[in-house]
């Protein structure tokens, strides 16, 4: 069979978002300088991550900035190999759900494991990095 | 409280339709629906369509669908919610007949999904989570969201990649008897297991394709519904319900609290029970899910998923037969048209009309079972013959 006419549309679209974070900046700043912060509401105490502005428990918006601990016990775990457009430049990697002692749960890159040898259950601690174009993010290691 | 049923339904080919645009691909199954329900097209008053959209050239497709079909001033949207948009069209265009809006009215679903190149498609689906935790730093895609599921079920429940690749043979097993499916050829489980890894464990044997397709059905009010046709296939109930995007919030990573939420509230709403279930789809978008389907739904015990597709269970003189249509695996899972399309199988089932795939229908009950993203949305639709 032929290929079916079709009209390959010139007009191209490119999306960039610019995401506010203003709200929560500090787990950011906080990042940059190598700690894992996230809120706690100052009205109710339920601890959210990721962090909020707002308390979905409560509704109130008085919240305070709380170390969040770096030991993790790995819940479940996959190896991406292929790849959304926006990482073909990135290799293949371990996506990990930790849950960390206060039983808050974090997703996360798993680094320095060989994608055989992770397994639910082993010990992970969270690590801070910053990517090449200078935004600070977090992953698991092992310990 | 009117009763509502399905009284007309259409469905596309599915797969990679490069000789149609969007509203010529709706068009497909709007024009057998509204033919197979017998009714004047301009008796319709409202019609829903339901596509996540993104894919496809048109941002507005409710309208550019309806005027390309001729359905001039009818009430209309398109909703989203996810892979389960196409229940979520029925279920509003059935609310609008039992609300006394009006005594016809239509659900579309339609999808638009290779007009964009692989990975591009791969990104617009990995960025439906929880954008800024998961896909920004950590590029999540579909399959590695189910994989994490996928993982933890073998871990706690001793489920193999073995047991997952039985649900793509029998995909493609039912696919091969679907003239409408994507995929119409057997696949042996060593050709499942020895596949591509996508994201370990799964494999592109446990993932649906990426599909254009559409399919519509037509609902009617009892009064309507009773003239038009012999063979009414009721909205018994729906149930519905949703869980965070994140999936870091979930409790477990073994089954979809949606789903479990969602059956409940249709089971109740149907007043049934899940061994009266004589045929139901269940969203298999990859293997895994299906086998967890099979759990949340009441078909088993918790962590018993992998044990029924062993025995069978789920294949036609099975206990409960399950995506005889090919599921999403096979028969394709253009996003927005996927709860429509388990509709128009579950009613061909009901009416008997499924030929070379059709279940014994002891009880007149079939079940539609539509998750959007990872359990982010579900819904159970009951569907009876009663
Ligand atoms: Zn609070
Ligand atoms: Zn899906």
């Amino acid at each position: 069979m032929a290929e079916e006419p079709v009209l390959h549309s010139r007009r191209t679209l490119t999306l960039r978002f610019n995401i506010p974070i203003g709200k929560t900046h500090e787990f950011w700043d906080a990042l940059k300088q190598g700690r894992f912060v996230t809120t706690k509401c100052s009205t109710c105490g339920n601890v959210c991550f990721p962090p909020q502005a707002d308390c979905p428990k409560c509704m109130g918006d008085k919240l305070e900035w709380v170390e969040l601990g770096r030991d993790a016990t790995l819940v479940t775990y996959t190896y991406v190999q292929i790849t959304p457009a926006s990482f073909a430049d990135s290799d293949p990697y371990i996506i990990a759900i930790g849950e960390l002692s206060n039983g808050i749960k974090v997703l996360a890159w798993l680094e320095g494991v060989q994608p055989d040898k992770a397994r639910p259950g082993m010990k992970l601690r969270v690590d801070t990095r910053t990517s090449k174009e200078g935004s600070p993010y977090y992953v698991f290691v092992p310990v | 409280m009117s009763r509502v049923a399905i009284v007309g339904i259409g469905h596309s080919k599915f797969g990679k339709r490069t000789d149609v645009n969007v509203a010529e691909l709706a068009f497909e199954s709007i024009k057998q629906a509204v033919s197979d329900a017998g009714v004047d097209k301009k008796d319709i008053k409202n019609v829903v369509v339901g596509s996540a959209g993104g894919w496809y050239e048109e941002s507005l497709p409710a309208v550019i669908v309806n005027e390309y079909a001729g359905l001039n001033s009818v009430g209309t949207m398109r909703v989203e919610a996810a892979c389960a948009s196409g229940s979520a069209a029925v279920k509003a265009a059935y609310n609008s007949i039992v609300s006394g809006e009006g005594d016809v009215a239509m659900a579309v679903g339609v999808e638009k999904m290779t007009e964009v190149d692989t990975l591009t498609s791969v990104e617009l689906i990995g960025r439906a989570g929880s954008y800024m935790w998961e896909f920004e730093n950590y590029g999540m895609t579909f399959p590695a969201y189910y994989a994490l599921y996928a993982v933890a079920h073998m871990n706690k429940f001793g489920t193999t990649e073995e047991d997952m690749s039985r649900v793509a043979v029998k995909a493609h097993h039912y696919g091969a008897m679907n003239p409408m499916a994507q995929f119409q050829k057997e696949i042996t489980l060593e050709k499942a297991l020895n596949s591509q890894v996508v994201s370990w464990p799964l494999k592109l044997y446990d993932a649906c394709p990426l599909t254009d397709g559409s399919a519509a059905v037509v609902l009617a009010s009892e009064d309507v519904a009773r003239k038009l046709t012999d063979s009414p296939v009721w909205i018994k109930g729906v149930g519905y319900s949703s869980d965070s995007a994140n999936l870091s919030k979930r409790s477990d990573y073994v089954g979809l609290e949606a789903t479990v939420e969602a059956a409940k509230r249709a089971y109740l709403s149907a007043k049934i029970r899940p061994d009266q279930v004589d045929v139901a789809t269940c969203h298999d978008c990859f293997t895994i899910a299906e086998l967890m389907a099979y759990e949340d739904l009441g078909f088993c015990k918790k962590g018993d998923g992998a044990k029924l597709i062993r025995e069978g269970q789920t294949e036609v003189g099975g206990r409960i037969p399950v995506n005889l249509d090919g599921g999403l695996k096979a028969k394709g899972h253009p996003i927005g048209a996927t709860g429509v399309s388990m509709m128009v199988e579950v009613t061909k089932q009901l009416r008997q009309e499924a030929g070379s795939h059709q279940a014994s229908i002891k009880n007149g009950i079939g079940l539609v079972h539509n998750v959007g993203g990872t359990g982010h949305y579900a819904y159970v639709t009951v569907l009876s013959r009663n």
